[in-house]
């Protein structure tokens, strides 16, 4: 659908079109990452296990750990399916720029997921979730995805990760920072 | 020499100076609101000889 | 005590107006309108040390679970948003006679505009959590991945970007003549005890608000 959507809305023109291709992308990957991340802890909610959640013994950071690599793959899936997609829509080749790309994405997946789940469980006992959880994950989050369409762009243009290599250690320490401040806050979050 | 612009000048001072001064009037207009009512609550407790809740400055009740 | 500081705070303001507008120099290239930045620089140095105070506060909530210092991180925060509002807004109006533009996407100004909708976000949340308790934990742990994020968002946007002028005060060695700097400090001397007034009163209200629920 969204495919679609880019297309209409940026026309035929293919010069243009190419030098948006990694903002779509991205663009796509974030929508669909806020869908997925947003239900992180709806099945919880949903099923009253909340309780059960919050009473488990034991580092509450481990459910963060196990529900962030549950979302990372997660959104790998989703955006592995959305790169071939728009591979193929918009006749990319993507077969020489997979190994930047699959750096460039990994990285930046863990970057979202992060946050993501840790707003996750955050927002899901807040009325108007569906609002507030993207207002606070997106501007969070801008500086990844600054990184992360520059990065593509270069990849995609055929240059090596050398020269993104000041994104690419942006991406690595704002995985680092995210992924320590959710393990060492979740457990303040799972309090009650 | 460029052009002066002083209105933009003024537009900015102008506008900083209302943004802060209507902060200012909301915190002075709602801390008399909040002082005027605990000084009504107060009477009303010793008129009933009830005592007084003290604000929590540290430690908290675990919930 | 409160009125000594708002006394103090509001000398420091004239006297900031007086140097910014009257004593401080014609600039060069710009013209006046570079008066301007008397207003807007310190208006971003206050929003910084606001973020960096809910940042310390947020901390000191998490581990201690004083509820002064949720009142305090809660404060500064409305107050940090507020300036970073002013630092967009003059930013902007600074802009229009000077590149032509009422916006641009140039480092500071993207910068700031992000660190406002985080921190307004922060303000959402709080509004947003009926359960005291559980606000201020969850506003916390956001103060501190917000801060957290600003060093992030300063690189990635200033990476991105390099139309704005290259940052005054850090420079080693003074680039601009001492009188302008003179009524820079004498501008950012005010608005810090504008924002330790701001915030002072701030947690009195809401120490207030807290007994009126008790």
């Amino acid at each position: 659908m969204l495919l679609f959507v880019f297309q209409f809305a940026l026309g035929p023109d293919r010069e243009r079109l190419a030098g948006t291709l990694p903002g779509l992308l991205w663009l796509g990957f974030i929508l669909s990452g806020l869908l997925g991340l947003g239900r992180t802890f709806l099945v919880e909610r949903e099923n009253d296990c909340w309780e059960g959640l919050l009473l488990a013994p034991g580092d509450k950071s481990a459910i963060y750990v196990g529900k962030l690599v549950g979302n990372i793959l997660l959104m790998l899936v989703i955006e592995t399916i959305l790169l071939v997609l728009f591979g193929f829509f918009f006749n990319l080749d993507l077969a020489s720029a997979l190994p930047g790309l699959a750096v460039v994405i990994a990285l930046g997946t863990v970057a979202f997921a992060a946050v993501g789940t840790l707003f996750a469980a955050m927002t899901a006992q807040v009325r108007a979730r569906e609002l507030l959880f993207p207002v606070l994950l997106l501007p969070v989050e801008a500086p990844v995805l600054l990184a992360t369409v520059k990065a593509t762009e270069a990849v995609l243009l055929g240059e090596t990760l050398g020269s993104v290599a000041h994104w690419l250690k942006l991406l690595a320490a704002a995985d680092v920072v995210y992924v320590a401040v959710g393990v060492l806050t979740f457990d303040f979050v799972m309090e009650g | 020499m460029t052009a002066d612009n002083w209105s933009f000048v003024f537009a900015a001072y102008g506008l900083a100076a209302v943004v802060l001064a209507t902060y200012w009037r909301f915190l002075v207009r709602r801390e008399k609101e909040l002082d005027d009512a605990s000084v009504v609550r107060r009477q009303m407790r010793q008129e009933s000889g009830r005592p007084e809740p003290q604000a929590r400055a540290s430690g908290h009740p675990s919930s | 005590m409160r009125t000594l500081l708002g006394g103090v705070t509001l000398a420091g303001l004239v006297g900031g107006l007086v140097m910014g507008l009257g004593i401080a120099p014609r600039e060069m290239t710009q013209g006046n309108v570079q008066r301007i930045m008397y207003l807007h620089v310190p208006s971003v140095w206050v929003a910084y040390l606001a973020f960096a105070v809910v940042l310390v506060a947020s901390i000191v909530y998490l581990v201690r679970r004083a509820e002064a210092a949720d009142r305090l991180a809660h404060a500064s925060a409305e107050v940090g948003v507020l300036f970073t509002g002013l630092t967009i807004a003059t930013g902007s109006i600074w802009g229009k006679p000077t590149w032509g533009t009422w916006w641009t996407w140039d480092a500071r100004l993207t910068t700031v505009s992000i660190l406002f909708v985080m921190y307004l976000g922060y303000l959402l949340l709080r509004g947003m959590i009926d359960d005291r308790e559980r606000g201020a934990r969850f506003a916390a742990v956001l103060g501190i991945v917000a801060a957290f994020n600003i060093p992030l968002v300063h690189f990635s946007v200033l990476w991105w970007r390099t139309l704005h002028q290259p940052p005054s005060l850090m420079k080693p060695g003074p680039t601009m003549p001492g009188i302008i700097v003179a009524a820079l400090l004498v501008n950012f001397a005010a608005f810090t005890l504008l924002y330790v007034y701001f915030v002072s009163r701030r947690t009195r209200v809401l120490r207030l608000e807290a007994e009126a629920e008790a």
